[in-house]
C-alpha cells in the first residue's frame, strides 16, 4: 500500500544554515506518529514542509504516490493535510464559533445557526467552549481546544499537531487522546510533535527521532523505550543522577524563613493564600493551569499590576513588604524567571553579553552611571561558561538561540543581579531534553549555596525530583504540603485537582 | 554571511555615495567646497531634530511635539532677550519650558500608558497653541540688538567649519556616548527591546521613560537656538509644516526601526547625509518643492522595500531556535 506522505531526502536550508538534512519520512494511513526531538533537532521545519508553510529546498514530498509541492497552507489543506500551531492563529476578538467557521462563512451569516452548529460540534468532542465566547477570554488550553476543533472540522486525511498538549491539563489531555484515537478510527493519519515522551510512547503507533536536522531512528513504539528516545534525541545516554529521586537522599536542612506569605488574595484567581519559603532549600509549587501559582509568584515579585490585589501580608525576613514594580523587589534580592520568555524573557535584539548587562545594571549592583564594557564581557564568560550557553558565535543575537539557551540567558540574566530568592516558574518549558537535565542541575546547586528558590511547574516528574518540599496549589491558594519523602505523583495529583 | 553585512545602514551609506559620486560628476558647482560646507550646515538642524527623533523611537516612543517645541521655545527666549532680558535668564526660562513639556509628555506616556504617537501629537498642537496665545503672538520673531557670542551659534566659524555643524556633531556624540556609556542609555535600549522584560528585569521603566522625553525637548530647544541665530529670526508657523516627516524619514532612513531597540546615532548621521545629498543637489538641478518631496518618499520606500527582503521578518527567521 502506498503511504500516505512520504518524504524523500527532503531538505531545508535557511540562508545556507541546514534546518533538515536529507530526511525520509512515511507517513502510513490511519496512523498516529509521533514526531520527537530537542529543540532546533528540525521536527517543525521537517512538518512545516509537509503542509506548506516552508518549502523544501531539496527533495520531494509524495502524496499518495504523487509527487506534490504545496506552496501555501491553503493548497496544503485542499488537499487534506492540516497543521495546529503551536502559537494559536485564533482571531482573539471573535467568538469560538466565528473562528471554528473563519474562511467558511456563508453570505448571509446567521449568528445563531452558527452558535449552535458550533455547540454540536464541539459536544461531539467532549470539548467543553462556550461557542459564544470572545477567544481573548479563553486560557491557553480552551484556545487550544478550538484550534483542534477547526482542524479536525476541515474533514482533512492528515492532521500534524505542533506540541499538542503543552497547554492542557491532565483531564484534557485525557480527552485529547480520546479525541485522537477517534480520528484515527475515522481514518485520519496524525503527526504529532512533542517533547514529552511518555506520551509519545503512550498514544503513538510510530515514532521519529531527529538529531540535529537529520532522521536517527524511525520505527514502530514497541520497538522503543524510554531510554532509547533519550539516547537517539540527545545522542548520548543522560546520565541517571541528573534524574535522581531527592527522597533517596533526603531533603535539606530548612534555612531560615526568608518569605512569608499571609492571606494574599488577587481578584478570583488568588484566594487568601499562605506559604513560607525557607533559604537553602527548593520550594516546588504545583498546580494545573489556572491554579494560581504563577499569579502568586508574580504579587511576591511585584510583578503583578496591583489594581486587584486585595490584601493580605508579605514579609521578607519578617519585614513586611508590597511592591508595586518589579524594580523594589529586584533591589531586595527576589528575582522572577518567567514562564513565557519569548515575551517577557530577553532581549532579542541583543547579544547574550548585552542581556546579561541588562539584569546586572538593572540591579544597581555597581552604583557608578558610567557603564563599563569590560564588566559586561566578565559578565558573559562567567555566564556562559558556568551554565554551558552554545552560541555559534558571541555576537549572535538571543533570538537565534535554541529554546534551551535562551532559557540558559534568561536564567543566568536574573542569577546576575546576584539574588537571595529567585523565583523559577516553569523553568524547563520548550526546552531540550539536554538542557532540561543542566538546568535541573543547575537548580539544585543554587539551593546547596544557600538560596531560597521556588520552582513552579505543571510537570510533576520536575517537581518531585527537585524538591525539598512540594507546596500543592489548587483554585487560588496553597493546599496541601508534601515532604518529598510522602509524595508521589499519585498524592500529589489528587491534591491538585480535588 | 556577506548578506547578513548588507542590512539598510549600508544600503543607505552605500546610496548616499553612489549619489556623492553621481552628483560630483553631473552638476556644475557640487563638488565645490563652498557648496559642500553649506550642504552640512543646511541638514544640520535636520540632523540635531533627527538625534532627539532617534532616542524616541530607540526607546519604542515617538515625539511628534519636537517641532512644535523647537520654534516656540526659541522664539520666545528670544521675545524675552529682545524684551530685555539677560540671554542667560531667558535661556534658563526656555530651558525650563522645554523640560516641562517634556515632563507632561512623558508622564502621559509612561504613567497614564497614552500611546506616544497620540500624547505627543496632541502635546504638540498645546504647545503651538501656548506659544501663540500667551508666549509669541506673532508669527515671527526677528533677533535685534547687537553681535554677541550667542548669535555666533547660528552663524560662526570654528576652523571654517560652520557652528551648527559642530552643535550638530556635538549632539551628536553626546547622545551617543549617553546611549553607549550611561546607565539610563543602556535601559533606553531594554525598554524599546522589550518592555516587559525591562519592567521584570527591574529598570526603572517609567522614570526612564520620563528622562526620554525631557532629553528630547531639551534636544529640540538646541535645534530651535540654532535655527534662529542661523535665520536670524524664527517662524513659529514651522509647527505647521511638514518637517517633522522629514525628521522621521532621517531616521528611519538611517535604519533606526521603528519597533524599538534597534540602531544608534550612527544610523541617523547616515541617514541625515544621505538626505543632505539629495536635497543639495535637487536644489542644484532646481526642481520643484513638491518634486523633491515625491522623491523623499520614494527613497524613504525604496529603502523600507530594500530592507524587508534583504531581512525578512517572517516567522522562521525570527525564530531561529524553533527549527
Amino acid at each position: 500500500m502506498t503511504p500516505l506522505i512520504e518524504m524523500r531526502q527532503v531538505t531545508k536550508e535557511y540562508r545556507g544554515v541546514p534546518a533538515v538534512t536529507n530526511v525520509d519520512f512515511v507517513l502510513r494511513r490511519g496512523e498516529i506518529h509521533a514526531v520527537l526531538g530537542e529543540n532546533g533537532a528540525g521536527k517543525s521545519t521537517l512538518t512545516k514542509m509537509m503542509c506548506g508553510v516552508t518549502q523544501p529546498t531539496g527533495g520531494q514530498m509524495l502524496l499518495e504516490g504523487e509527487p506534490v509541492l504545496f506552496r501555501t497552507p491553503a493548497e496544503a489543506l485542499e488537499k487534506g493535510v492540516a497543521m495546529v500551531f503551536q502559537e494559536t492563529s485564533l482571531v482573539p476578538s471573535m467568538t469560538v464559533a466565528q473562528n471554528l467557521y473563519l474562511g467558511d462563512e456563508k453570505l448571509f451569516n446567521r449568528i445563531r445557526g452558527l452558535n449552535i452548529a458550533a455547540q454540536t460540534f464541539l459536544q461531539s468532542m467532549n470539548f467543553n467552549v462556550n461557542p459564544t465566547a470572545t477567544v481573548s477570554s479563553l486560557g491557553a488550553a480552551h484556545k487550544q481546544m478550538v484550534e483542534i476543533a477547526r482542524a479536525v472540522r476541515k474533514n482533512v486525511r492528515v492532521i500534524i499537531f505542533d506540541e499538542p498538549t503543552a497547554a492542557l491539563t491532565p483531564e484534557e489531555k485525557h480527552h485529547f487522546f480520546a479525541l485522537i484515537g477517534r480520528l484515527k478510527q475515522q481514518g485520519v493519519s496524525i503527526i504529532f510533535i512533542s517533547h514529552n515522551l511518555e506520551e509519545a510512547l503512550q498514544i503513538a503507533d510510530r515514532i521519529t527521532v531527529l538529531r540535529d536536522g537529520e532522521l536517527v531512528a524511525s520505527d514502530q513504539t514497541s520497538r522503543f523505550d524510554r531510554d532509547k528516545i533519550v539516547r537517539a534525541m540527545v545522542g548520548r545516554s543522560l546520565s541517571n543522577s541528573l534524574y535522581r529521586k531527592h527522597s533517596g537522599e533526603g531533603a535539606r536542612a530548612v534555612g531560615d524563613r526568608v518569605l512569608s506569605v499571609q492571606n494574599v488574595s488577587m481578584g478570583n484567581i488568588v484566594k487568601n493564600t499562605s506559604f513560607s519559603v525557607y533559604a537553602g532549600q527548593v520550594t516546588g509549587m504545583f498546580g494545573l493551569i489556572g491554579s494560581g501559582r504563577t499569579e502568586v509568584a508574580k504579587i511576591v515579585a511585584g510583578v503583578a499590576k496591583r489594581n486587584f490585589f486585595n490584601g493580605g501580608e508579605i514579609k521578607l525576613n519578617n519585614a513586611s513588604v508590597r511592591y508595586r514594580v518589579p524594580r523594589q523587589a529586584v533591589r531586595d534580592g527576589i528575582v522572577y524567571v518567567t514562564e513565557d520568555r519569548k515575551v517577557e524573557g530577553f532581549f532579542e535584539t541583543m547579544t547574550i553579553a548585552e542581556n546579561l548587562h541588562m539584569g546586572a545594571l538593572a540591579a544597581g549592583l555597581n552604583k557608578t552611571v558610567v557603564v563599563s564594557m569590560a564588566e559586561m564581557r566578565e559578565l558573559a564568560e562567567t555566564w556562559t561558561k558556568r551554565l554551558n550557553v552554545k552560541a555559534i558565535n558571541s555576537n549572535a543575537r538571543v533570538i537565534e538561540l535554541s529554546g534551551g539557551n535562551q532559557q540558559k540567558v534568561v536564567i543566568a540574566k536574573s542569577l546576575a543581579q546576584e539574588p537571595k530568592i529567585i523565583i523559577f516558574d516553569e523553568p524547563t518549558r520548550g526546552v531540550d531534553v539536554g538542557a532540561i537535565a543542566e538546568i535541573h542541575q543547575f537548580i539544585n546547586e543554587l539551593a546547596d549555596r544557600g538560596l531560597a528558590v521556588v520552582v513552579i511547574s505543571s510537570y510533576l516528574p520536575e517537581i518531585l525530583n527537585l524538591s525539598d518540599r512540594i507546596l500543592v496549589c489548587r483554585s487560588g491558594r496553597v493546599v496541601e504540603e508534601f515532604s518529598p519523602e510522602e509524595a508521589t505523583e499519585d498524592k500529589v495529583m489528587f491534591a491538585a485537582v480535588h | 554571511m556577506v548578506v547578513d553585512k548588507l542590512n539598510q545602514e549600508r544600503i543607505v551609506l552605500l546610496t548616499a555615495i553612489v549619489l556623492f559620486v553621481f552628483f560630483s560628476i553631473t552638476l556644475n558647482g557640487f563638488i565645490d567646497p563652498g557648496n559642500l560646507l553649506s550642504l552640512v550646515q543646511n541638514v544640520s538642524i535636520l540632523g540635531i531634530l533627527g538625534v532627539g527623533m532617534a532616542l524616541a523611537i530607540i526607546g519604542r516612543g515617538i515625539d511628534l511635539s519636537i517641532l512644535s517645541t523647537m520654534p516656540v521655545s526659541a522664539a520666545w527666549m528670544l521675545n524675552l532677550i529682545n524684551d530685555g532680558m539677560p540671554i542667560w535668564l531667558a535661556l534658563a526660562c526656555a530651558l525650563a519650558f522645554v523640560v516641562l513639556v517634556g515632563i507632561v509628555n512623558g508622564v502621559l506616556i509612561a504613567y497614564v500608558e497614552v500611546p506616544a504617537i497620540f500624547a505627543t501629537l496632541a502635546m504638540g498642537i498645546v504647545v503651538y497653541g501656548i506659544g501663540k496665545a500667551w508666549l509669541v503672538p506673532i508669527d515671527s520673531v526677528y533677533i535685534r540688538g547687537g553681535e554677541s557670542w550667542f548669535y555666533a551659534i547660528g552663524t560662526g566659524r570654528i576652523l571654517g567649519v560652520p557652528t551648527p555643524v559642530i552643535v550638530f556633531a556635538g549632539v551628536a556624540l553626546l547622545a551617543w556616548l549617553f546611549l553607549r556609556y550611561l546607565k539610563p542609555g543602556r535601559f533606553i535600549y531594554g525598554i524599546g527591546d522589550n518592555p516587559l522584560a525591562a519592567r521584570i528585569t527591574g529598570m526603572p521603566v517609567r522614570p526612564m521613560i520620563v528622562l526620554q522625553y525631557i532629553l528630547i525637548s531639551i534636544i529640540a530647544l538646541v535645534a530651535g537656538i540654532v535655527t534662529a541665530t542661523a535665520l536670524s529670526g524664527i517662524n513659529t508657523r514651522v509647527a505647521l509644516s511638514t518637517m517633522v516627516y522629514d525628521v522621521i524619514l532621517v531616521v528611519v532612513l538611517g535604519g533606526i526601526g521603528l519597533s524599538g531597540g534597534k540602531g544608534g546615532i550612527r544610523n541617523v548621521i547616515v541617514g541625515t547625509l544621505l538626505i543632505g545629498i539629495l536635497l543639495n543637489g535637487m536644489t542644484i538641478m532646481n526642481l520643484s518643492y513638491t518634486v523633491q518631496n515625491i522623491l523623499k518618499s520614494v527613497i524613504l520606500l525604496a529603502a523600507i522595500v530594500v530592507d524587508t527582503l534583504l531581512n525578512p521578518r517572517d516567522e522562521q527567521t525570527a525564530q531561529h531556535g524553533d527549527i
